[in-house]
């Protein structure tokens, strides 16, 4: 058990960034963090850091209190959302610094820089300045100076997040492989988005408005979410929830009953949150629930549709590119065999 | 930044310049209030308590009321005619001007040149006989004029050595505002058909508020100090036709030696001045940003 | 036909301003060239067409004759603004970084109270102060010493240098004093070693400022020294007397702003028109 964060909790004007969070990150394992803009992802890192002081709450590694070791005792590696290297050294000088800072020979230190610059393919940039450089560039060298040490912990704030569509896939699988070598060390990762969190982690922790939702493996928290919360924040677009009822064997959604599926049918007669993700609906001629188009947008080959029923508004994510006018009516079909019951809590009662 | 181990270098940070400045302007400042409830003079100097009798003193003193009203005038009028020609010759040159950097160069220079030194020059530039103003004026056919000696013109005098010294600095401050102004305003005047002054008025007076309210004060601030330049020029004179709160402290003072009245006068001016600049800074901004809806 | 007329307009009002600003040096240039027959004739304004010109003024500035020796007062204020202004850019830069990167609180007081503290200090008319420093120096023995005045003036432009500063260090992200402090660097270490070589450009500015206000003091100077300890300003201004030595007065007016009108052009490269504003707030 490495690192173990208990009870840690930290507030200011009355904003609460972290509240009673609980968690373990191993060796050798990338875990990601998944929450929302302000869900205390950031706040997290900077206390891991040593940035930022909790208010209360304790950090261990390996059973031994690091509260009060200060950052810069603390040995952490840490790639920042906007791009920062320092700007009046080289790109080799910028890698090579934390090695220095560390004691490391000049020799040694360079050698090691290049070596790291080589691995993020920036071998040819190492007498630039970073300004010189493209954001992704940019962004590879704050990488490199942050392996290049072999921390004990790295930590990465959303670092893809400033960069265009293309390079930020592309970068993605490139730290795959990287991360890959990692088998020493604590790596955690914050995203907002659950296809970096979920191609990434070894393990994943939901954060929402600073606490933590759910600890699991990518399976886990995508085939069981423990919670609405969790199941809005881990898919993309967010899981439709729609309140509804099961009554008389039937599930209810405003005035519509559709048949209970299988893996429902031992569900009580109560309320409940229904989940369906955006790829489990379609539009079908044959339905009888209808919504009005208000939205739509294309994004490769797909198309996602924004729909308002009688129960409430829906996402639609359908293959191929569809030009539909606005206001009109969609019949939507629902895969009710996917459907997820939630209590009316939030409390995940049956996944599919 | 304030996670553990910050503590002892926060304050090595800030400590050492702080506890010098306390040391420096504190000290000083709370003995003056300490001197003066004293009679501290050049016969019986030191430290005794004389309640206050200085402040009693100090509200029948007419040649100091007069000071004050007179360095009101003076720092008011100078610092607003400063405004108006570095705005007027901000507007003129906001579009751009051939040999832009060499003029921006020779209107830092007076800002920048020591005001005594430069007082010195002028006083021989004032001399109503072998000086060149009456001389070169003349040849238009204006003056002669008793550029120091006449209590009017003396005043008017010292008005022109400090709009001539801190007009380049409204005027290079207000030239940054306006550069850095956004266009699309001006096009949306434009569209609606707003001529030149309604364009100016409605757009570019308001855009240039805060720049122009930050100039303003910072100018105030310092005329409400003048007191080299009179000294220089005028000696206060002629009799106290020139004379500045400043100045007149300074003969009570540190040329008569009654430092605890002197003193007390000083504590007053401070006071009134802090009290003026700070009305005078809502002013401003009631004038140029208006009554917050 | 108008932008025509505009332009006309245009220059013809800054070639008028510029005539304004530059006549009292090229008349003190001219008088400094004069002798006593040249100033006592009337005004003149062209050497060899209306007087004989002379460096009586200007060698009068060396010991020579009706000598006044500038060398030392030269000196004094070298000393001076260079001593006052080096400790103020130190301690202000210091005092700048901690305000723009920590919170403090000292009882009620928050970073911006302190920092309204440092810049109040230019709010001071010198009188208020004088009264006290010179009782002050008398009882430290510091009266007409440079010391003494180096004291002074440091309280003159700590302010100045946080004021720069300041603004300076908020415009550099606080992530990379953070980088350098995860990359092991003490909060010192971080200053020195990453935040200091990027702030080259303040510190000039912050510099070049405290020397023209330290050079351009006269009150504290004329208070707080007698003879020793005289500086610049207050030997031109000793000057200033009688009229006959215009000569020497003009020349030792224009040896005096010489330097400032070289820190002009230095001030001009490094405040680009962008962040003109921004470095004078």
């Amino acid at each position: 058990m490495p690192l173990h964060l208990e009870n840690l909790s930290l507030a200011r004007n009355g904003v609460r960034y972290l509240d009673r969070v609980d968690a373990t990150f191993r060796r050798g394992r990338l875990t990601t963090v998944i929450g929302r803009t302000l869900a205390g992802k950031t706040t997290l890192l900077r206390t891991l850091a040593g940035l930022q002081a909790p208010d209360s709450g304790d950090l261990k590694l390996d059973g031994v209190s690091i509260a009060s070791v200060p950052v810069w005792k603390r040995d952490v590696a840490m790639v920042y959302q906007q791009f920062i290297n320092y700007p009046h050294l080289s790109v080799l000088e910028n890698v090579a610094f934390p090695l220095l800072r560390r004691g490391l020979k000049a020799p040694e230190a360079q050698l090691r820089a290049e070596a790291t610059l080589a691995k993020v393919g920036l071998s040819g940039f190492a007498a630039r300045r970073p300004s010189q450089l493209s954001g992704g560039q940019q962004q590879r060298v704050a990488l490199a100076r942050a392996l290049a040490r072999e921390a004990p912990i790295l930590l990465l704030d959303e670092p893809l997040v400033n960069l265009d569509y293309k390079l930020r896939e592309q970068l993605r699988e490139e730290f795959r492989g990287l991360f890959a070598e990692e088998t020493k060390a604590i790596v955690v990762y914050t995203t907002t988005e659950p296809a970096e969190a979920m191609m990434l982690g070894d393990e994943i922790v939901v954060m929402h408005e600073g606490r933590i939702l759910q600890v699991g493996t990518p399976v886990d928290v995508f085939e069981r979410p423990a919670s609405t919360a969790v199941a809005e924040i881990v898919n993309d677009p967010p899981m439709n929830i729609l309140p509804g009822a099961v009554v008389d064997g039937r599930i209810a959604l405003g005035s519509y009953r559709l048949a209970l599926p299988a893996h429902l049918s031992r569900l009580a007669a109560a309320d409940y949150r229904f989940g369906l993700r955006a790829t489990d609906l379609h539009v079908d001629p044959a339905s009888e629930i209808a919504g009005s188009l208000v939205f739509a947008e294309i994004s490769g080959s797909e198309t996602f549709l924004h729909v308002e029923t009688a129960f409430g508004p829906l996402a639609l994510q359908i293959e191929g590119i569809h030009d539909i006018a606005l206001g009109t009516q969609v019949p939507i079909g629902f895969s009710t065999e996917r459907l997820f019951a939630f209590a009316a809590d939030g409390a995940l009662v049956v996944a599919p | 930044m304030n996670g553990s181990g910050f503590r002892a270098y926060k304050l090595a940070f800030l400590l050492p310049g702080l506890l010098i400045l306390l040391a420096i302007i504190l000290f000083p400042l709370i003995f003056t209030i300490r001197v003066s409830f004293s009679s501290w003079d050049a016969i019986t100097p030191g430290l005794n308590n004389a309640g206050g009798i200085n402040y009693a003193k100090l509200f029948g003193d007419v040649r100091y009321w007069q000071s004050l009203g007179r360095l009101s005038l003076m720092a008011v009028g100078t610092v607003l005619l400063q405004y108006l020609l570095g705005l007027g010759l901000a507007l003129l040159v906001w579009r751009e001007v051939k040999l832009r950097r060499f003029f921006r160069v020779l209107f830092l220079v007076p800002m920048m040149t020591t005001p005594v030194v430069m007082s010195v020059v002028w006083r021989t530039i004032f001399h109503e006989s072998l000086g060149p103003a009456n001389d070169l004026l003349g040849m238009v056919g204006l003056g002669p004029f008793q550029w120091l000696t006449s209590a009017s013109t003396a005043i008017v005098s010292v008005m022109i050595v400090e709009v001539w010294q801190w007009t380049p600095f409204m005027f290079l401050l207000l030239l940054a505002g306006l550069l850095s102004l956004p266009r699309e305003p001006y096009l949306a005047a434009a569209i609606d058909g707003a001529g030149p002054i309604r364009t100016f008025f409605n757009v570019t007076l308001p855009l240039l508020a805060p720049v122009s309210i930050g100039a303003l004060i910072i100018r105030l601030i310092e005329a409400s100090k003048i007191m080299e330049t009179v000294y220089v020029l005028t000696s206060g004179g002629p009799g106290t036709a020139t004379e500045t709160t400043g100045y007149y402290i300074y003969i009570r003072g540190l040329r008569d030696f009654e430092i605890g009245y002197a003193s007390a006068l000083s504590i007053t001016y401070l006071v009134i001045m802090i009290v003026a600049l700070t009305i005078i800074a809502k002013l401003l901004v009631k004038v140029f940003i208006g009554e917050r809806t | 036909m108008m932008p025509k007329l505009y332009g006309l307009l245009k220059y013809s009002v800054i070639l008028l301003w510029s005539a304004f600003v530059v006549a009292p040096f090229l008349w003190a240039l001219t008088t400094s060239f004069k002798t006593a027959n040249g100033v006592t004739g009337g005004p003149t304004y062209i050497p060899w067409l209306q007087y004989e010109p002379s460096l009586t003024g200007w060698r009068s500035l060396f010991g020579g004759a009706g000598g006044i020796d500038i060398v030392k007062p030269y000196l004094n204020s070298i000393v001076v603004t260079g001593s006052a202004s080096a400790i103020s850019l130190v301690l202000g830069t210091l005092a700048a970084y901690g305000l723009s990167r920590f919170d403090y609180r000292v009882g009620p007081a928050k970073n911006a109270d302190v920092l309204f503290f440092f810049i109040s200090q230019r709010i001071m008319p010198p009188i208020v102060l004088a009264i006290p420093f010179f009782l002050m120096l008398q009882f430290l023995g510091l009266l007409d010493s440079l010391l003494g005045l180096i004291l002074v003036y440091i309280a003159l432009l700590l302010p100045i240098a946080v004021w720069v500063m300041i603004d300076f260090f908020n415009n550099i992200p606080r992530q990379i004093d953070e980088m350098a402090m995860l990359d092991g660097c003490t909060p010192f270490g971080a200053f020195f070693r990453v935040i200091l070589p990027n702030s080259l450009p303040g510190i000039i500015v912050a510099g070049l400022f405290c020397i023209i206000f330290g050079w351009n003091d006269f009150f504290f100077a004329f208070t707080l020294t007698f003879t020793d300890a005289q500086l610049l300003p207050v030997a031109v201004v000793a000057l200033n007397s009688s009229v006959t030595p215009w000569w020497s007065l003009s020349a030792s007016a224009l040896i005096s702003v010489a330097p400032l009108v070289l820190i002009a052009f230095l001030v001009e490269r490094f405040l680009s028109r962008g962040n003109l504003a921004g470095a004078i707030r």
